[in-house]
């Protein structure tokens, strides 16, 4: 369970101030799937680096499972799994080894660890390049590795930044369909993307950005109701009020 | 297992599977260093012999004056050869090292007993090329003089012990380690660059390299604490580079083992009894290096930047060398706190036989130590920063 209330960041660079994200506030439920939607440069990847503790907000609040951030940063980082915009992987290791070098940095038992790699690899489908260095992976292949290295100490709340960004259609396909077994399993899942077909199709709850604010929240249902638009993508053009980087 | 130690495991691990940093910094670096003092070593040795036993060649300007002289030269190895037409600029344009010129009077002052005029032209900028030359003639000349006065004295009844009212002996206490040269100046100037700067490669990798890699963030997403991680990656640089100034020193002593005697200077192989303090001299540069360069490569915005700063690192060790030849002092206590200059004396101390008191190791090391701690302090300081992996 994510609460984000009143959420800014600012940032000055060469003399001018850019407000990233102003007054953000959504909520992101267990056994859902939350998706946040905006254009490039809405101000998502910033508020997502607000929730993992690598950036401390200006004003706002963030609680994940009732606990701040900025006060238990260590217990926060713990009960995340966090795929950042950056997920770049070590080439002269090989993905299971990369996998555990996280599981250790969590510290995880090697029984467990060897436990859970095994159950990441077959839910996402690693066992032709588990093994493998990761230097010359695929775009896929890399962000599979990525993905089970986020989730390796199988946390409640998991963060993905445009997860499905540059992968083919199948790997998109199979990715969605991991992510549907972990709100199955329970987990709050939340992740940005730019893509509306991206977040229509697997998210229960949508929170649309534009511009560092929060336009407009809901299920999809809401969403068409509050615009008054029948169509999904009609009502996402209507609230953030351009079609502007909207579209795959 | 605690979060230093698995980023130290991996980052060793990653490192040993780079081919090209494994070869410079276990192959290239240990091969390079013996080879150049060696070198330089045996150039040395043998320009010296050469330079003192040797046939000289030594124009005269106007040798006819006295035939004598020229002739008595003849028998202590010098060739005279004829004079270039100006002198002067023959001997600045390092066309002759060192040039006679007798005065025209020479044969009529000589007759009348009085001091003859001889004139020796040299260049004294460079008395690494010329002084020995210039020694020797002036040795070879005062020699003539002397014995051409002890003559006159016995000619006219006096016994010579007149005009040599003191008689002067050296003894030399220099041991045969402690005989100081060009090799032994770049020893500890090349042993403690390379503890300082070995592990350049490996910490900006594991920290600007990181980040511009993407993978930064996700690591600093995890629960382990940015200084235990930080941490794990100096002492990950600190154990690598280590190894390389280990292995470095043992190539030094195979070097010198299989070389034949003679050949190079003995003073310059190192004790084996003397590895193990001059690892421990070496190790706070090699801590503080490791730490220095995690700090820069935390500060740097990109590899590139980073990499900017190293020809400032490679200066800093110079220093005291530089201010050794200027100034070859003798050894204080205070010297001993200061960086560089400090392990520069130690390991020349060590390399020399001398023994080192507690106290100075004491002075030296907790100096080090302490200096270590402060930049680590800046590191972690560096490493808490938002632009660390959130830059883009």
């Amino acid at each position: 369970m994510i609460e984000v209330k009143g959420l800014r960041k600012t940032f000055t660079a060469r003399g001018t101030v850019i407000r990233a994200v102003d007054d953000v506030s959504f909520q992101a439920r267990d056994g859902e799937i939350t998706g946040l939607l905006g254009p490039n440069g809405a101000g998502k990847t910033t508020t997502l680096r607000m929730l993992y503790t690598l950036m401390s907000p200006d004003a706002g609040r963030v609680l994940v499972d009732g606990l701040d951030p900025s006060e238990r940063p260590d217990d926060v980082r713990r009960s995340l799994g966090v795929l950042p915009d950056a997920r770049g992987v070590y080439k002269r290791l090989t993905a299971r080894e990369n996998i555990e070098y996280f599981g250790r940095l969590h510290g995880l038992h090697e029984p467990v660890m060897a436990e859970r790699v095994e159950r990441l690899v077959a839910a996402l489908g690693m066992h032709e390049f588990i093994d493998r260095r990761t230097e010359g992976f695929s775009q896929g292949q890399r962000t599979k590795t990525a993905i089970a290295r986020a989730l390796v100490h199988d946390p409640r709340n998991v963060l993905l930044d445009e997860p499905t960004n540059s992968l083919d259609v199948m790997t998109t396909r199979s990715l969605r369909q991991f992510l549907r077994a972990l709100k199955d399993e329970g987990r709050c899942v939340l992740f940005s993307s730019h893509i509306m077909q991206e977040v229509a199709a697997l998210c229960d709850r949508i929170v649309v950005i534009a511009h560092g604010h929060v336009v407009a929240r809901g299920t999809p249902d809401e969403l068409r109701a509050q615009t008054g638009q029948h169509n999904l993508e009609d009502a996402f053009v209507q609230a953030i009020g351009s079609e502007e980087g909207l579209f795959a | 297992m605690s979060t230093w130690w698995t980023v130290l495991v991996k980052e060793l691990l990653d490192a040993f599977r780079d081919r090209r940093m494994v070869i410079t910094a276990l192959v290239v670096m240990p091969l390079a260093v013996p080879l150049v003092i060696a070198g330089l070593s045996s150039v040395g040795t043998k320009r010296q012999e050469e330079k003192l036993a040797g046939m000289l060649e030594l124009p005269v300007v106007g040798a006819e004056h006295a035939p004598n002289l020229v002739a008595w030269l003849g028998t202590h190895d010098v060739r005279v050869i004829d004079p270039p037409a100006d002198p002067d600029a023959a001997v600045r344009r390092q066309e002759h090292e060192v040039i006679l010129s007798i005065d025209p009077g020479y044969a009529e002052d000589w007759r009348a007993g009085r001091p003859a005029d001889l004139e020796l032209i040299f260049d004294s900028s460079r008395p690494l090329q010329t002084g020995t030359t210039a020694a020797r003639v002036r040795g070879l000349l005062s020699g003539y003089a002397q014995q051409v006065g002890t003559l006159r004295l016995i000619a006219r009844g006096i016994h010579p012990s007149v005009a040599a009212p003191i008689r002067l002996g050296e003894r030399d206490v220099a041991t045969p380690e402690a005989r100081f040269d060009l090799g032994q100046q770049m020893l500890p100037y090349l042993l403690l660059l390379l503890a300082f700067i070995g592990g350049m490669q490996l910490a900006i990798d594991a920290t600007a390299g990181e980040r511009e890699r993407q993978s930064l963030e996700p690591l600093l997403a995890t629960p382990a604490s940015r200084e235990a991680i930080m941490s794990g990656k100096i002492l990950a640089t600190a154990a690598f580079t280590l190894l390389s100034v280990l292995v470095t020193l043992l190539m030094y002593r195979i070097v010198f083992a299989v070389t034949p005697a003679g050949q190079l200077d003995s003073s310059l192989a190192v004790p084996v009894d003397a590895l193990g303090r001059l690892l421990l001299v070496i190790l706070p540069v090699v801590l503080l290096g490791a730490t220095v360069l995690t700090a820069l490569a935390a500060f740097a915005r990109s590899y590139r930047e980073a990499q900017g700063y190293l020809p400032m690192l490679i200066f800093l060790p110079m220093l005291p060398t530089l201010y050794l030849m200027v100034a070859p002092v003798k050894t204080q206590l205070w010297m001993l706190a200061v960086p560089f200059l400090g392990q520069n004396q130690l390991i020349l101390r060590i390399l020399r036989g001398e023994s080192v008191t507690a106290v100075e190791w004491a002075v030296n090391l907790g100096v080090g130590l302490v200096l270590v701690a402060l930049v680590w302090w800046l590191a972690a300081r560096l490493y808490h920063r938002e632009q660390l992996a959130a830059s883009s």
